[in-house]
């Protein structure tokens, strides 16, 4: 009986202003807690994350660093109770860290990690008062659950997005369309084709000779391993919308193998202005080009 | 308090397109000044201007409006006559429902019992009488427009298809292959503007019929703003818009009625579906037809091979002397 | 008939006709359209055509099938024809549809059409064009 006076009333020593009818105290207590001992913990924290081998990827400066605003973004949201700030920071650390192939178990693992280490430490701070220390892991967890929670969904969707956004890159690089000179696109194909990229190609050159004001387009097959018929197919549809919006194309690089098949889907290649390498293609295409304007002053004069 | 109901109504529920409530709250807002024996012939008067109204197809703005502010008996001159007319449609109509049907209605609607109160009195849950209810309303709209017509279905196939349209059930309509009928039985084609007036507010799907040349135009346009709508590119909105004239010229060429439906699809992903159906001769050899260089018009006969190539799904299903339905799909190319 | 603004316009350049299409046209439309440029044709004695369809919205079997006649006619008249503006988005749906321009040329705008006719008309007749009113 007087001794658990006597615990009491230590407890009620170290947080004076405590007040254990009311609840929302708790939480308050428990930020001061680790704010108060925010350099051991972290540091405790930082090893722990060492052990355990996650985020090998960044040296010990970035982990100090990353760590420590970690850490202040999760006392704020314990404090606070908001999440928003927490999930900017955690976005915009995931995309710092995305590039350099930090997993999402890293990141749930670093996470989870500071919940235990703060989680014992306020063990260490209450054991004396049993009672006392379950009311304090039970506001505790929750919220840190949540904020879990909160950085394991915000670095899945960053990825999301970074993925989503580097396979547009992708796209937009394997279809360059490039004005090589004043009214001339090359269309260098490379990789391989399946329908939808085959559409999007030409989809882009249609859009490129407009924009360009081209008169002549050289596609360079040489980079594409494997035309079979449908890709076959789509290449002479583009030659033919081309013509359409102005344009004169020529192809090389065709291989005997792609020739072949061309011909095997009736494309009469005679009717296909082919040259064997880029080199000659662009020599034809100035050729067309320097014809075309010869005319025209010779006709103007 | 009757008053109240009715403005928390058309405030509420500006879309309550439904014939047969418009009409009972109508009923509703005059109740202080009708004798309660007078219920009934009033709501067939009622009933019938609001009919009236939709056959006109007045906007919906007009016609709330109308809700709200007028809210007079009506004074036709020939208001005895209409009305002798139309008490003996409604009592038709009523004839075909069963008296709990009729009962739970009229509980509804006049009295204002809400559907779980309903449901405790009648042993079901909530949703139940719910639904129970839009498929009575759903009937007694056909049975009253049938009956106003002084007349029976032509088939057995009328009342289904009507009432399918009446309820708003798109899958039903399928299943009775609704469209088709409407091209064949006039009198539900013509039953089905006041039907499928209601309905007019269904922003995903749209209905262009074509007769003519100038119709063709108006599908390919239609298409093109509805696909826009669910993030098609640019090329692909040219394209199902030429898939859809090709197949609406076809219409033109050989049938002398027929319709473009076109409904924007959600699952599995985002797309549009384009009904074009006809009653023309139909298609002998529907496998010759989708070859290419096949022409049985002055034109190149690319119609149907043609628009099959630019659509991702496409289905003909012809009938020699009866007509033909080609169904196509597109769908969005992701991200 | 038409009440509103003109569907199409031809307007008569030195030995050229330029055919603008305004506004996208039904079948019965283009058949007039075509009706109209062949009589022009005939009426100038016109050396080359230039049909700007800029402003169709589709160009199917039909509207193809409509440009490729009018050609032909205009050949057998003496005439030359281009097809200018067709957009990027119709020239993709025009040949995966299967339909081409044929032999017909087509240039991006206008101004191109124009230096194509130039360049493939004898010289007096392209001075008739520079010659002539604007
Ligand atoms: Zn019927």
């Amino acid at each position: 009986m007087n001794q658990e006076h006597t615990l009491t009333d230590a407890v009620a020593a170290d947080f004076p202003t405590l007040d254990r009818q009311d609840e929302h105290q708790l939480l308050p207590q428990l930020v001061a807690h680790l704010r108060q001992h925010r350099t051991k913990l972290r540091q405790e924290w930082a090893t722990r994350i060492h052990d355990a081998h996650l985020l090998d990827a960044m040296t010990p400066q970035e982990m100090s660093t990353e760590t420590t605003s970690v850490y202040d973004n999760y006392v704020e949201v314990l404090e606070t109770g908001s999440v928003e700030a927490l999930q900017h920071y955690a976005r915009d650390l995931s995309e710092r860290i995305i590039p350099r192939g930090v997993e999402t178990h890293e990141v749930v693992g670093i996470v989870l990690l500071l919940r235990d280490v703060l989680a014992r430490s306020l063990f260490e701070k209450y054991q004396r008062d049993f009672s006392l220390l379950n009311r304090v892991l039970d506001a505790y967890e929750p919220a840190a659950n949540r904020i879990a929670n909160t950085v394991a969904v915000s670095f899945v969707d960053e990825r999301e997005r970074v993925i989503r956004q580097q396979q547009d890159a992708i796209k937009e690089l394997s279809t360059p369309v490039l004005p090589v000179r004043e009214r001339l696109l090359i269309l260098p194909i490379i990789g391989v084709l399946d329908s939808e990229r085959a559409k999007q190609l030409t989809e882009q050159l249609l859009t490129g000779i407009r924009t360009h004001r081209a008169k002549v387009v050289v596609i360079d097959i040489t980079g594409a391993p494997d035309v079979d018929e449908t890709v076959a197919n789509h290449l002479v549809q583009t030659v033919d919308a081309s013509r359409l919006m102005g344009a004169s194309v020529i192809i090389t690089g065709l291989s005997p193998e792609i020739a072949q098949t061309l011909v095997t889907i009736g494309v009469d290649l005679s009717k296909m202005n082919t040259i064997g390498d880029l080199q000659g293609g662009l020599e034809e295409a100035e050729r067309l080009l320097g014809y075309t304007v010869a005319r025209r002053d010779g006709s103007g004069g | 308090m009757v008053r109240r109901i009715v403005r928390a109504r058309v405030a509420d529920h500006p879309a309550a397109d439904d014939l047969v409530q418009e009409t009972l709250v109508r009923v509703l807002g005059a109740a202080e000044r009708v004798e309660p024996g007078m219920l009934e012939p009033y709501a067939i008067v009622t009933a019938r201007h609001v009919v009236a109204s939709m056959w006109k197809e007045q906007d919906r703005q007009r016609r709330n409006q109308h809700r709200v502010a007028d809210l007079r008996l009506p004074d036709a001159p020939d208001e005895d006559l209409l009305q002798g007319e139309d008490r003996a449609a409604v009592a038709q109509a009523l004839k075909h429902l069963s008296e709990r049907e009729r009962r739970t209605l009229l509980a509804h609607e006049l009295h204002g019992q809400d559907t779980r109160s309903l449901a405790d009195e009648l042993g079901s849950t909530a949703g139940a009488v719910a639904a129970q209810l839009n498929r009575t309303r759903a009937r007694l709209r056909v049975e009253y427009l049938l009956a106003l017509e002084h007349t029976e279905p032509f088939s057995d196939r009328c009342r289904p298809v009507l009432i399918a349209l009446s309820s708003g059930d798109r899958r039903r309509q399928r299943e009775v292959d609704a469209g088709r009928h409407l091209l064949e039985c006039d009198l539900c084609a013509r039953l089905s503007h006041p039907l499928l007036a209601r309905g007019q507010s269904r922003d995903d799907e749209l209905r262009i019929p074509i007769r003519a040349d100038a119709d063709v135009v108006l599908a390919r346009q239609g298409v093109r703003e509805l696909a826009a709508r669910v993030g098609f590119s640019g090329t692909d909105l040219t394209v199902i818009a030429t898939a859809v004239s090709e197949v609406s010229r076809n219409i033109v060429r050989f049938a002398d009625a027929g319709e473009v439906v076109v409904e924007l699809l959600k699952e599995p992903r985002p797309g549009v579906r384009i009904v074009a159906r006809d009653t023309g001769p139909g298609i002998p050899d529907v496998e010759r037809a989708l070859t290419d260089g096949f022409s049985t018009y002055h034109g190149l006969g690319l119609g149907l091979p043609g628009a099959r190539r630019l659509m991702d799904e496409f289905a003909v299903v012809s009938e020699v002397a009866r007509g033909t339905t080609v169904t196509m799909t597109k769908w969005c190319q992701e991200g | 008939m038409a009440t509103g603004p003109a569907l199409v316009s031809i307007l008569r350049q030195g030995p050229y006709l330029i055919a603008s299409i305004h506004t996208a046209l039904d079948d019965s439309q283009l058949i007039r359209f075509q009706k109209d440029l062949i009589d022009q044709i005939g009426r100038y004695r016109s050396r080359g055509v230039i049909i700007d369809v800029a402003a169709l919205d589709v160009l199917d079997s039909f509207g193809s099938r409509t440009l490729r006649n009018i050609a032909e006619m205009a050949r057998l008249r003496g005439a030359l024809t281009v097809i200018v503006g067709i957009q990027p988005d119709v020239a993709f749906a025009m040949v995966s549809l299967g339909m081409g321009t044929g032999s017909v040329h087509a240039a991006l705008d206008l101004e191109e059409g124009l230096e194509y006719l130039d360049s493939r008309l004898p010289a007096k007749d392209v001075g008739r064009a520079v010659s002539a009113p604007g």
